[in-house]
């Protein structure tokens, strides 16, 4: 029972406070991350919105074809490379290399990508 | 098409939900998972510093230390993946019901149109039991997989249910890489 209220503590101590610092440090540039998990954690949700923003541009567009997904990739991960390296200017090798932050949540983003640019793409231009 | 491609996503946000409320139920709010899962989070998150500080030392004592030590999070890990087995094949079962339920609803329908023609291996799926040889044809299995593939993550993140990364990175499944394979 003690080991269960303490992970509910600390789990929702570091959700209220980590997120409300961490969304605000998100926004400015060169900020200190002492905590790897949190920065782990804006890159992902900053992937997850990108991939639904993208959809929706590419189906208003429209883009068609397999160049539609190989923009999606490029313009995903050069956005988040240019936002750790030249906005935030971490440190790649502390959290085992550019490779990783590159990957975080790239699968989840592309599926979210997929989704609605499917979705809209076909409301609009099919009965 | 707006109806039917908003009805998939609304399956897939109840159908996740569903999944995740019954695997808390099961799982997630049982004492047993629960030491466990802060018992692997310790363990990696130890087992990774230790690493990091004798990372190329070749001291014979410390690397018997962290093999100890990955020997005792592979059990645990082990320990965590069959409390949530029983579970997930149950869940499984019933999912398995619902989604051929579902997909004897949208047979044969073409629920969307893709922006692109998927490629082979992927047309036996996004083409499934629809008519005709127009491979930018989307089935319902299609879009149901890839509305579960980014929302139930998405809802496992918010929850907090999804693995901490500390333990993942360590290979914390049973069928996940063995710790130190990638080093």
């Amino acid at each position: 029972m003690t080991t269960k209220t303490k992970t509910l503590e600390r789990n929702g101590t570091s959700k209220t406070t980590g997120n409300t610092s961490s969304w605000h440090r998100a926004f400015i540039a060169n900020s200190e991350w002492p905590d790897k998990d949190e920065f782990l954690d804006v890159i992902y949700w900053a992937r997850q919105a990108l991939g639904i923003i993208l959809g929706v541009i590419w189906a208003l567009l429209p883009l068609k074809g397999f160049i539609g997904l190989l923009l999606f990739a490029l313009v995903n991960a050069g956005v988040i490379y240019l936002y750790f390296s030249n906005f935030q200017n971490v440190d790649e090798e502390e959290y085992g290399g550019a490779w990783e932050l590159t990957k975080e949540g790239f699968m989840t983003s592309f599926a979210g990508f997929l989704v609605t640019w499917i979705i809209i793409y076909s409301g609009l231009y099919y009965e | 098409m707006w109806t039917d491609t908003f009805l998939i996503v609304f399956i897939s946000i109840c159908t996740a939900f569903l999944g995740e409320g019954l695997t808390w139920l099961m799982v997630y709010r049982t004492d047993k998972y629960q030491k466990l899962k802060t018992e692997v989070e310790k363990q990696s998150k130890r087992l990774e510093k230790r690493k990091e500080a004798h990372g190329d030392s070749l001291d014979k004592q410390h690397k018997k230390k962290i093999e100890r030590e990955e020997e005792r999070l592979k059990n645990n890990n082990r320990d965590l993946s069959l409390v949530k087995m029983k579970s997930m094949f149950a869940i499984g079962f019933a999912f398995t019901a619902l989604l051929s339920m579902f997909n004897s609803i949208f047979d044969g329908r073409v629920v969307a149109k893709l922006p692109f023609v998927p490629l082979g291996w992927i047309q036996g799926l996004s083409h499934r039991n629809l008519p005709g040889d127009d491979y930018t044809d989307c089935s319902f299995i299609f879009l149901y997989i890839l509305c579960t593939m980014s929302i139930r993550q998405n809802i496992q993140k918010l929850l907090g249910f999804a693995p901490s990364r500390a333990a993942s990175k360590q290979g914390n499944s049973l069928f996940g890489p063995a710790p130190g394979q990638f080093k």
